[in-house]
């Protein structure tokens, strides 16, 4: 086999400093955000015990990377964010009362085919609104969802709302078997007009199912879209879905947010795993979608507590890819101003309580280590973009040499 | 500016004739030229000509917002699309072929060996819908020699008028699936530049409906 020291592994980067820069900023300004809104942070580990992620078929086990400890266990490395939230509130927290606001930032690893932005390592942050069932709490955790990604600079978003009980809903009511509501429901989730005809038609379906599959997808729009929907569906499950969407945009209404979203109920991933509101977030540039959650009510009693959910998470490395492309990175400047200092007493230590002064005010301060004249460090500092020199020396003295 | 993958040749050509039906100016597309990006300011329109497998790879990572590609190439790529038209154009089916004496016999083979340009459409096949083991055996081009030379016991591939198996005293023992040339939009384009390209799936999805009613009447 090659050498590979000077290479990094498939899906995994390193980040330059201008990238690292806006990063931390994006995180730090999250983290105030998230906590703005009373969503604690905390810090799961970066391995976890495979069975907390494969028991329940949460996740594709192909997916998660995974080792075996010192007892023959097998670990795995963080998959997502939302999961170890999960057996954090039913372990070492069941006896926190509700509501639970927490938050996360980390890097989450999934072994799976990268490209396009995709990568195997790579950084999340996310909120979980643990506890309260009810469309107040779903929107609260759109809308914060939404401003997490205009807080990173992103202004073009569009985010989808779907709702998969509206679906499951309409399966009861139509008789589906559980393997024929999943080919449709992925054949809706797909599009694929044809399958979904397809398959209306095998499974003998009414003409107003048919109706209503054409409804879920071409029908994009926000309450005209529940309205029309409201007319035509009777079962309880998919009337009540559809009340919760209203409900979502009313108070996304009242947050200001509403010209980012648009229904979208023909949105059908993770049936099993969802339970209510699922929604995505899109921009222009980047292939896949920024931003993505939705309500989870019985993940945390697979862990022993009986506790509803909903949450989101946005994919930082894929906002930074966007901003990139968008032309809306911030400049990035390495350092705003250098000091340096002439030969004598004391002028080393008047530098260093300068440079501390213009650190104070929020510059990035170096203070020259190389002995420069003050004709050198200017040259230096055009050579290298920094807008400001310092430089120390005895006024007095030197005034009266120069003149002389 | 809307990004169009068309699959190079003859599938390119019919992709074209319908955008032009449907009331597209698509003359950008049609200069003849080496050029691999085709790119028209005045109507919005980008044409990139593609090697037919890489096709959902430019609409999925969103290089390219729709696409123009065989259901072969999609199920062998498996990615993660919206499908939203069946053309009806480029009709075929994906087939396990052997020799004609196994007709019916298939299932009595163990540890088949199946031949294929296909690997994944053959593995989820055998292994999803059949439930059975097999080895597959990867090939590029003429799979039909597999099963003549004892390579393999059988194969996966396309037919379409089956005249390449017949000659080669093969037949159609299964068949997997039906092809036919779709067209499969990104994800996210579908959301930011709805206002375009909803009325273009409209607008084809009509010109394909006029073409299959005129077919029907023909082959009455």
């Amino acid at each position: 086999m090659g050498n590979y020291r000077f290479h990094t592994p498939d899906g995994v980067i390193d980040i330059l400093p201008q990238d690292a820069s806006v990063k931390r900023k994006i995180e730090s300004d999250l983290r105030e955000l998230f906590s703005g809104y009373g969503y604690s942070e905390v810090e799961t580990p970066g391995i976890e015990y495979y069975d907390v992620y494969s028991s329940e078929n949460f996740v594709a086990t192909e997916d998660l990377y995974k080792m075996t400890d010192m007892d023959g266990r097998i670990i795995s490395l963080r998959y997502d964010g939302t999961i170890p939230v999960a057996r954090l509130a039913a372990t070492l927290m069941k006896d926190e009362k509700p509501p639970l606001r927490l938050s996360y930032i980390g890097n989450m690893y999934r072994f799976k085919k990268t490209g396009g932005g995709k990568l195997r390592e790579f950084s999340q942050a996310g909120v979980e609104l643990l506890g309260i069932q009810n469309s107040e709490a779903d929107a609260e955790v759109i809308a914060l969802g939404i401003q997490s990604v205009l807080q990173t600079g992103i202004t073009d978003l569009q985010v989808s709302i779907g709702q998969v009980e509206f679906f499951k809903g309409l399966a009861d009511e139509w008789g589906l078997s559980a393997d024929d509501a999943s080919e449709l429901s992925t054949a809706i989730d797909q599009k694929d007009i044809v399958r979904i005809e397809k398959t209306a038609e095998r499974l003998g379906l009414s003409e107003d199912a048919k109706e209503i599959l054409d409804m879920i997808s071409g029908k994009f729009g926000t309450y005209d879209v529940l309205d029309a929907f409201e007319a035509k569906v009777k079962n309880a499950t998919s009337l009540s879905a559809l009340k919760n969407l209203r409900e979502i945009l009313d108070v996304l209404s009242d947050y200001e947010l509403l010209q980012y979203v648009s229904i979208d109920l023909g949105m059908l991933r993770s049936l099993d795993y969802y339970t209510g509101v699922i929604f995505k977030g899109f921009t222009y540039e980047v292939g896949f979608p920024i931003l993505g959650g939705g309500r989870y009510d019985k993940v945390i009693s697979t862990f022993g507590r009986d506790m509803s959910a909903v949450g989101f998470s946005l994919g930082i490395n894929l906002i930074l890819i966007a901003l990139r492309r968008q032309d809306k990175l911030p400049e990035f400047v390495e350092v705003d101003a250098i000091v340096g200092y002439a030969d004598g007493e004391g002028m080393r230590k008047a530098a260093f309580a300068t440079a501390k002064e213009l650190r104070a005010m929020g510059n990035k301060v170096v203070v020259d280590t190389e002995h420069r004249s003050e004709e050198e460090l200017d040259a230096y500092a055009e050579e290298h973009g920094i807008d400001q020199v310092v430089f120390i020396e005895e006024e007095e003295d030197s005034e009266e040499d120069e003149n002389t | 500016m809307i990004t169009i993958a068309l699959s190079k040749g003859r599938l390119a050509e019919k992709a074209l004739d319908l955008l032009e039906a449907a009331g597209y100016d698509v003359s950008a597309g049609r200069e003849e030229s080496r050029k691999l990006i085709l790119e028209d300011e005045k109507t919005g329109l980008r044409f990139i000509m593609a090697k037919p497998s890489d096709v959902p790879t430019y609409v999925e990572y969103g290089a390219a917002d729709i696409g123009v590609v065989g259901k072969d190439t999609l199920l062998e790529e498996g990615r993660n699309l919206y499908e939203v038209i069946d053309l009806g154009f480029g009709a075929c089916r994906m087939c396990v072929c052997g020799p004609v004496s196994l007709k019916g016999k298939l299932d009595q083979i163990p540890n088949k060996r199946v031949a294929s340009k296909y690997p994944n459409i053959t593995r989820a096949y055998f292994e999803g819908t059949k439930k059975e083991s097999v080895e597959i055996i990867k090939l590029n081009g003429s799979v039909e020699l597999a099963p003549l030379i004892g390579l393999s016991e059988v194969i996966v591939d396309i037919v379409e008028s089956g005249r390449t198996l017949k000659e080669n005293g093969l037949d159609v023992l299964e068949v997997v699936a039906d092809i036919s040339a779709r067209v499969v939009v990104n994800r996210v384009s579908m959301k930011m530049k709805e206002a375009e390209i909803l009325p273009m799936i409209d607008a084809l999805r009509k010109q394909v409906a006029i073409r299959n009613a005129q077919k029907a009447a023909e082959g009455k």
